[in-house]
C-alpha cells in the first residue's frame, strides 16, 4: 500500500479492512432497500391485498407466457414511471417542487444506517460490527431523520400550488407533530429498561429470549407500533393522502419518477419501521433460545473464522426474515383497517397514546425501582 | 350552544371491549390473515402444476379459462339439426310471433314427402334480445338457446344476420340444453 499511497497518515494501517467493511455494509443495505424492497414491496402489496380480499391480483404482464406470479408488473411499473411526463403545474414553486421528493426519500434510506442487521463478529482478526453507523444516540437519530422526511411531504404540499396538496401537507405536519411526541415517549420505557440508546447494545441485551423488548415493554410496543403506522402515513392513518378526500394529498401534482419517489419513500419507511421494531422489540438479529456462542459451536467444524462467517450469515438472514414478517403484518394492518377521521387521529394521538406512554414510563420506573 | 345540535343515535352500542379498539383490531387482522393464508396456499398449489380449480378464489382467468355456464344460460339461439341431418323446424311461425323484437323471419315450404321445412330462416342477431321466448314457443324443440356467448359481436350489422346454415347445430351438441328444457320448462308449464 505504501507504494501507491505515499505519505504518513493518508492511509494508516488497518484502514483498508475498515474501509472495505464499511463499503460492503453500505452497498448491502442500499441494495436491500433500493434494489429489493423498494420495487418488490409494490408487488407484495398488490398480491397480498388481493389474496386477503379473495382476489388474484395483477397477473397479466408476461414474458413469453411466463407471468412469474405477476412479478413482471414491477418491471412494467418502472418502465411506465420512467417514460411518463414529468409534470410541474403552472404557478408551482419549481425549485421546491423539484426538491420535495428527494427530501422525502433520502431520510428513509439514511435512517437505516443506525439499525444493526447483525452482531459483532471477529473475522480474521478484524472486528466486524454489522451496522453502518454505530451511534450512541441510535434511536434519536432515527427520529431526527424521520422528521426530516416530513419536510418533504409538507414542502410538496406547499410547492404544488394545489388546494388538495396544501391540505395534505398541512395534515402531514399536524399528524407528524402529534405522533412524533408520543413515539419518542413510547420508547423511553425501552431506554430505561436497557439503559442505552445504542441500537447494537440493545440488540446484544436481547440475547435472552425473555429479555426481548416485546416482553419487557408490551404497552410500549403497542404504542410504538401505532405511532410508527401514523408516521408511515399508510391506511389507518392515511389522512394526508386520503384518496377519497384529497385525491392523493400532498403528491397530487406529481407524476413520473417524482411520484415514484414518494411511493418509494413510503415503502422504505415501512422497511425502516420494521427494522426499528425488530431491533428494539424483537431481538434484532438474535434467534430465540440460540445464542451466538452456541451457533459458533454448531459451526465449529468450519474453523474459527469460517464459523464466524456462518454465524454472521445466519444472523443477517434471521434479521431480514424478521423484517419480512413485520412488513407482512404492517401490510395486513394496512389492508384491514379503514381510515381514521381527522379528529379521531388527533384524539388518539394526544388524548390516548400520549397519556398512556407517560403512564408506561411511570410504571416502568416503579417496576425497575422495586426489582432493584 | 349546548342542546343546539341533535344527537344522532346510530343504533350502535359498543361494549367496553369493543371500545378499547385494540382487541378488535387484532380480531380484524386475524380475519384478514385467515383469508390470506388459505388463498396463498391454494394459489401457489395451482401455479405449480395444480389444476385451476385448486384455487380457492372465484376469479376465472377469462381468455385462458372458460367458465362452466349454468344450463339455464341463454346464449345465441340456434336451430337443432336432428340426427338424420334435417332441421327439426317445421316453419310453423310460432317463434316469429313470440319474438318480442321481431328478429325472426321465416319462409315456409314443403318437401316431397309432405313434411314442412323453412325455405329461409333468418334470425337477426343484432336485434335479438336473448329472451328465449322462441324456445318456449317452439313445439318441435327446433330452436333452443345455446351456451355460445363468444363471437356474437361484429363491427358491421350484416354478419350478424344469421341465415339457416349459420343457425343449424347438431342435436348432439345441445343435449344438455334439451334435457334442461324437457325437465324444467315442460314441468313448469305443465305440458
Amino acid at each position: 500500500m505504501a507504494d501507491i499511497f505515499p505519505g504518513p497518515d493518508i492511509f494508516p494501517a488497518g484502514m483498508l479492512p475498515s474501509l472495505v467493511e464499511m463499503m460492503a455494509k453500505i452497498i448491502f443495505i442500499f441494495t436491500m432497500n433500493m434494489g429489493v424492497f423498494a420495487p418488490l414491496l409494490g408487488w407484495v402489496e398488490r398480491k397480498q391485498s388481493a389474496l386477503m380480499q379473495d382476489r388474484i391480483g395483477a397477473n397479466r404482464a408476461d414474458i413469453l407466457g411466463f407471468t412469474v406470479f405477476g412479478l413482471l408488473h414491477t418491471l412494467t411499473d418502472a418502465i411506465k414511471l420512467l417514460t411518463k411526463e414529468d409534470f410541474i403545474p403552472e404557478g408551482a414553486d419549481r425549485p421546491l417542487h423539484y426538491l420535495a421528493p428527494f427530501i422525502a426519500v433520502v431520510p428513509a434510506l439514511i435512517a437505516f444506517a443506525v439499525i444493526p442487521f447483525g452482531g459483532q463478529y471477529d473475522l480474521w482478526g478484524h472486528k466486524t460490527n454489522l451496522v453502518i453507523a454505530d451511534l450512541d444516540v441510535g434511536v434519536l437519530f432515527v427520529f431526527a431523520v424521520a422528521s426530516i422526511s416530513t419536510y418533504g411531504s409538507v414542502i410538496a404540499g406547499w410547492a404544488s400550488n394545489n388546494n388538495w396538496s396544501l391540505l395534505g401537507g398541512v395534515r402531514v405536519a399536524a399528524q407528524m407533530l402529534s405522533y412524533e411526541v408520543a413515539m419518542g415517549l413510547a420508547l423511553v420505557g425501552i431506554f430505561m429498561v436497557y439503559g442505552t440508546l445504542r441500537l447494537t447494545d440493545i440488540g446484544v441485551a436481547q440475547e435472552n429470549f425473555l429479555h426481548w423488548g416485546i416482553f419487557l415493554q408490551p404497552l410500549g410496543f403497542i404504542l410504538f407500533i401505532t405511532c410508527a403506522l401514523a408516521e408511515n402515513k399508510r391506511t389507518p392513518f392515511d389522512i394526508p393522502e386520503a384518496e377519497s378526500e384529497l385525491i392523493a394529498g400532498y403528491f397530487t401534482e406529481y407524476s413520473g419518477l417524482k411520484f415514484a419517489m414518494f411511493w418509494m419513500a413510503e415503502f422504505l419507511e415501512m422497511v425502516t419501521i420494521s427494522g426499528v421494531l425488530v431491533a428494539l422489540f424483537f431481538g434484532g438479529w438474535q434467534i430465540p433460545f440460540v445464542s451466538g456462542a452456541a451457533l459458533a459451536r454448531l459451526f465449529g467444524f468450519l474453523g474459527p473464522n469460517l464459523a464466524q462467517v456462518a454465524v454472521m450469515l445466519v444472523h443477517v438472514a434471521v434479521f431480514w426474515a424478521k423484517i419480512l414478517l413485520w412488513i407482512f403484518i404492517l401490510m395486513l394492518i394496512r389492508w384491514t383497517l379503514p381510515r381514521f377521521r381527522y379528529d379521531q387521529v388527533m384524539k388518539l394521538g394526544w388524548k390516548i397514546i400520549l397519556p398512556l406512554s407517560l403512564i408506561n414510563i411511570l410504571v416502568t420506573g416503579l417496576v425497575m425501582l422495586l426489582v432493584k | 350552544m349546548s342542546g343546539a345540535y341533535k344527537k344522532v343515535n346510530r343504533g350502535v352500542t359498543l361494549t367496553l371491549w369493543e371500545r378499547l379498539y385494540f382487541p378488535e383490531v387484532i380480531r380484524g387482522v386475524l380475519i384478514a390473515a385467515g383469508h390470506f393464508v388459505p388463498n396463498f396456499v391454494s394459489v401457489t398449489k395451482a401455479y405449480f402444476g395444480g389444476k385451476p380449480s385448486d384455487r380457492k378464489i372465484m376469479t376465472i382467468y377469462y381468455p385462458e379459462e372458460k367458465p362452466v355456464l349454468p344450463e339455464a344460460y341463454r346464449g345465441k339461439p340456434v336451430l337443432v339439426r336432428a340426427r338424420d341431418g334435417r332441421g327439426k323446424c317445421v316453419a310453423c311461425g310460432l317463434c316469429e310471433v313470440a319474438c318480442p323484437p321481431k328478429c325472426i323471419s321465416i319462409v315456409g315450404g314443403q318437401r316431397e314427402d309432405g313434411t314442412r321445412y323453412p325455405v329461409t330462416y333468418v334470425l337477426n342477431g343484432a336485434v335479438c334480445i336473448f329472451c328465449g321466448f322462441c324456445e318456449e314457443a317452439c313445439p318441435e324443440e327446433a330452436i333452443v338457446m345455446s351456451d355460445r356467448y363468444e363471437g356474437l359481436c361484429e363491427y358491421d350489422r350484416k354478419p350478424m344476420v344469421y341465415d339457416k346454415e349459420a343457425l343449424l347445430v347438431p342435436e348432439e351438441k345441445l343435449t344438455r340444453r334439451l334435457d334442461y328444457i324437457r325437465r324444467r320448462m315442460y314441468g313448469k308449464w305443465n305440458y
